[in-house]
């Protein structure tokens, strides 16, 4: 019971900041409220024993990337009259939604409906650091060498991209 | 060497001398004209070698050699294989295709020389040879339709080869669609062959071994369609209007393609088919007609013509009114073997008019080119020896050929038809000697350039041919035994004809040619008669055959063809298809306003697919849920 | 569990997918599209528990170390967008379109 309320609140906290993301003028506004949804997705990840992974989400999600976010948006030292204009962003947002709304309810229905949950109980250790360092290194050692070169791709892309013309 | 290599490398010598010429003559600008003349003569001296030992391989063997190339078309039962088959037929053909049309080369080195289109020429000249020798080496029908096309496609290439004048081009349009006419009626055949025949396989030997399963009615529709592709080809009536006008290209062409090789292809053909034709003695007898009557209208013609190559034209259409006899009444050796020295002096006398034309400053008209002997005495030798020999005087080769049709007509009952081509033959020494008294036997005297050597050689072989080439089929009366007709092992109908007949016949008739020549030669020697000669009698005018096609076949379409542009392609067709490509065009419009270029409207896009697609998907399978 | 876990991350993918068509800033679609990976990831995360089995997991760490990689991507991006319009305005970068 005490988990069911748990999530009820960090469900509710975690839809609201991401509307609170989406719809802010200003991106600083809407860093710090993504920030508030990761940490609340972090919490969520340890409420199904995922420890291992609230860590990592906590430290890269909400501690690198978002920081970096901030730092990049001081760093161009955004001011208002930068960003662009959005008179109709209020109606640009309803009407998305609408068209979004009959996918997302068609899939909440079809989740309500089918009765997926198989209850099995984890065993001893499950989500924490050994149990996902074994699986990582032995089931998916190819996924993680690969992932290895997708960051060095990304670090020279990123090096190249921003290097000044001359 | 293998013997279907042997018959490869005879098809496919020319094929690449031509395309050799074709690749070198527009890629580089300023090749040195020895280098066509070395590769025009190569591709085709190697074919005539091949094609002498080939011939003598089949005649002193009996064996047929064969050559399989490569399968073209296999759909469930219709095979189409390409394959090369050299039996006594075939191996006859190539025996006087090949030669001719390697002297032919030779001569044409000299007619063409300096020509600006030199390489050009010899390409399609090789080109020809090559649809030629598929034509007769073709192993099954559709094989020989490929060469039976070819050769019609490079004839008119040839004829409209000067084509800076439009005349020219006129002619060769006028060549192809009449062929046209002929081909539709060959390839309805084929069709008709394939359906009642195709089962059982479709080379020549099988299909004229299926044919006894064809009902009568069904087997005439062939051969009459079969006929109808020969009459296009080998210009008989009425598909004879091209081969005049075809005349409007350069003179080896005329000898080569529409006097030696070309126009004797509906000959081939329907020897080929002999056996259906034996049993389909209708059609057989309407062939042996229309031969008839187009010797003799030919002949008619030719009598009243000025023009030196328009004689030889008729001419032409004439002999081979002679063959398409001998073919109606079964006698297909006789006919292929005057078919044989046809090649040979008509070949001679084209060359011999060429020769002259080149000499006279491209003059054609034979009461322009008058009193010529002195300047040209080997020519003019060569030119007599070969008037001689069409007239079937004995003992040159045209007698043993023109006899052989004679006694086979007189023999087969049809006595119409034997008077007939009597008279035509009469007519033809006529119109010949008319020719070479106008020409040569003249009180005017006129000096002309010389012929180089190129163009004497080819012609002295060919006369020397023409003088001997009857020798290969001496009848028995002479002590010969039919040596060709033997070989070729032809379904004949044999005549019967007693010795003392045959003898009469022979009599009557060369006694009747050297009164001709007697009489023409009162009538033309020496004397202008010929200028008094009405350019516009009917016989000059050709019976005004042409104005009448013109006005019952090509004016009318004509007319429907105006009528059908205006109205209905213009009005219905064009319109409709202009309205839909402005309606699509602003459409186009309208839908580019979406491609603006925000990748997030794009993905709205998307969204707006996923989402319907995905909602669709729900409501079809919710029952299932 | 399951089925509430799964109901919030179609949520917020639902969210991100409207942040990331509707809003013109640049670093909003940014954090639109991180959105939509952890919708995921909250997904993979739910279901590896009830399955009891720490692949789901594995695949949130390696859809997490590629975010990373994306993020370094679309830092050195603005830079360089914003270098050369000093706007974040997503509409201004349409050299995809039609017009000129």
């Amino acid at each position: 019971m005490q988990n069911e309320i748990i999530f009820a609140i960090l469900a509710l906290l975690t839809i609201v900041s991401s509307i609170v993301m989406i719809s802010a003028h200003r991106p600083i506004d809407s860093a710090l409220a993504f920030i508030v949804a990761l940490i609340c997705i972090a919490a969520l990840f340890g409420l199904v024993n995922a420890t291992f992974l609230f860590v990592v989400q906590i430290i890269i999600y909400a501690g690198a990337i978002l920081s970096l976010i901030l730092f990049i948006v001081m760093f161009l030292n955004i001011k208002d009259e930068n960003l662009p204009d959005e008179k109709n962003k209020n109606w640009w947002l309803l009407g998305t939604s609408l068209i979004v709304a009959p996918f997302g309810a068609i899939l909440i229905d079809l989740i309500v409906r089918s009765d997926i949950a198989v209850n099995m109980v984890p065993a001893e250790g499950f989500g924490g650091i050994k149990d996902v360092g074994l699986t990582l290194f032995s089931k998916w050692v190819l996924p993680f060498e690969l992932v290895s070169i997708l960051l060095l791709v990304a670090l020279v892309g990123a090096v190249t991209l921003a290097k000044r013309d001359n | 060497m293998s013997d279907s290599l042997l018959l490869n490398i005879l098809l496919l010598s020319p094929l690449l001398s031509a395309t050799l010429i074709f690749l070198l003559n527009i890629s580089i600008a300023g090749v040195k004209q020895y280098i066509y003349t070395f590769l025009a003569l190569m591709g085709s001296g190697i074919s005539a070698l091949l094609a002498l030992y080939i011939s003598y391989f089949s005649y002193a063997e009996n064996q047929v050699l064969g050559s399989h190339l490569f399968t073209w078309l296999s759909i469930e039962n219709f095979i189409v294989e390409v394959a090369l088959k050299a039996d006594a037929l075939s191996s006859f053909m190539i025996l006087f295709i090949a030669p001719v049309s390697f002297l032919i080369h030779v001569y044409a080195t000299g007619y063409m020389n300096k020509d600006k289109s030199y390489g050009r020429f010899f390409a399609y000249f090789n080109l020809f040879i090559f649809f030629m020798f598929l034509l007769v080496l073709a192993d099954n029908p559709i094989i020989m339709f490929i060469g039976w096309e070819g050769v019609g496609l490079t004839s008119y290439a040839l004829v409209g080869f000067y084509f800076e004048d439009i005349k020219n081009t006129y002619a060769g349009n006028k060549a192809f669609i009449v062929n046209r006419v002929g081909d539709f009626g060959f390839l309805s055949a084929l069709m008709l062959l394939f359906i009642e025949v195709g089962s059982g396989g479709l080379s020549f030997d099988a299909i004229l071994s299926n044919i006894g399963q064809i009902e009568p009615s069904m087997l005439s529709l062939i051969a009459f369609l079969l006929f109808v592709g020969a009459m296009g080809k080998s210009a008989q009536i009425p598909l004879f209007v091209w081969l005049p006008d075809a005349m409007a290209g350069p003179t080896p062409v005329s000898a080569l393609i529409h006097a030696a090789t070309m126009v004797t292809a509906g000959v081939y053909m329907v020897a080929r088919f002999a056996p259906l034709y034996n049993l389909t003695l209708d059609v057989s007898l309407f062939i042996a007609y229309i031969g008839a009557f187009s010797a003799l209208f030919a002949a008619i013609v030719a009598t009243r013509q000025f023009d030196i190559k328009k004689i030889l034209a008729y001419s032409t259409i004439s002999q081979l009114g002679f063959m398409f006899m001998a073919l109606g009444v079964g006698a297909y050796s006789t006919a292929l073997f005057h078919m044989f020295t046809h090649s040979f002096f008509k070949a001679l006398l084209f060359m011999g008019a060429g020769a002259i034309i080149v000499a006279f400053h491209h003059k054609q008209d034979i009461r322009e080119l008058r009193g010529i002997r002195e300047s040209i005495p080997a020519l003019f030798v060569m030119m007599f020896i070969a008037t001689l020999t069409i007239s079937a005087i004995p003992p040159l080769s045209a007698f043993f050929s023109k006899d052989a049709i004679m006694s086979a007509l007189y023999a087969s009952g049809h006595i119409e038809l034997f008077i007939i081509a009597l008279v035509a033959s009469l007519l033809t020494v006529f119109y010949m000697f008319r020719l070479i008294f106008v020409v040569f036997y003249s009180k005017v005297k006129q000096a002309g350039a010389s012929n180089s050597r190129s163009m004497i050689y080819p012609m002295a072989v060919l006369t020397i041919l023409s003088i001997f080439a009857g020798l290969l089929n001496v009848p028995e009366i002479f002590g010969g035994n039919l040596n060709i007709s033997n070989w070729l092992n032809i379904l004949d109908k044999q005549f019967f004809i007693s010795h003392s007949d045959e003898i009469i016949l022979m009599s009557v008739n060369t006694l009747l040619i050297i009164g001709v020549i007697f009489y023409t030669y009162k009538r033309y020697a020496y004397s202008d008669t010929i200028e008094k000669e009405s350019e516009h009698s009917l016989v000059a005018n050709k019976f005004y055959i042409d104005e009448i096609y013109s006005a019952v076949i090509v004016k009318p379409l004509y007319a429907l063809s105006v009528i059908f542009d205006k109205n209905i392609s213009h009005h219905l067709i064009d319109n409709t298809i202009h309205r839909l490509a402005l309606y699509y065009e602003k459409l186009g419009v309208v839908f580019s306003y979406s491609e603006n270029g925000n990748v997030r409207y794009y993905a709205l896009y998307m969204l707006f697919g996923v989402v319907s697609g995905f909602t669709y998907l729900y409501i079809l399978l919710r029952a299932a849920l | 569990m399951l089925q509430e876990y799964m109901i919030l991350s179609i949520i917020l993918f639902c969210i991100g997918v409207v942040g990331l068509i509707s809003r013109r800033n640049i670093i909003v679609i940014y954090m639109s599209i991180e959105l939509l990976l952890n919708a995921v990831n909250l997904s993979l995360v739910a279901i590896s528990a009830d399955l009891a089995d720490t692949s789901g997991q594995v695949i949130s760490l390696i859809i997490i170390a590629i975010a990373a990689s994306e993020a370094a991507l679309f830092m050195s991006l603005f830079v360089v967008l914003f270098r050369n319009k000093s706007s974040l305005d997503a509409d201004l970068f349409d050299m995809l379109g039609s017009k000129k």
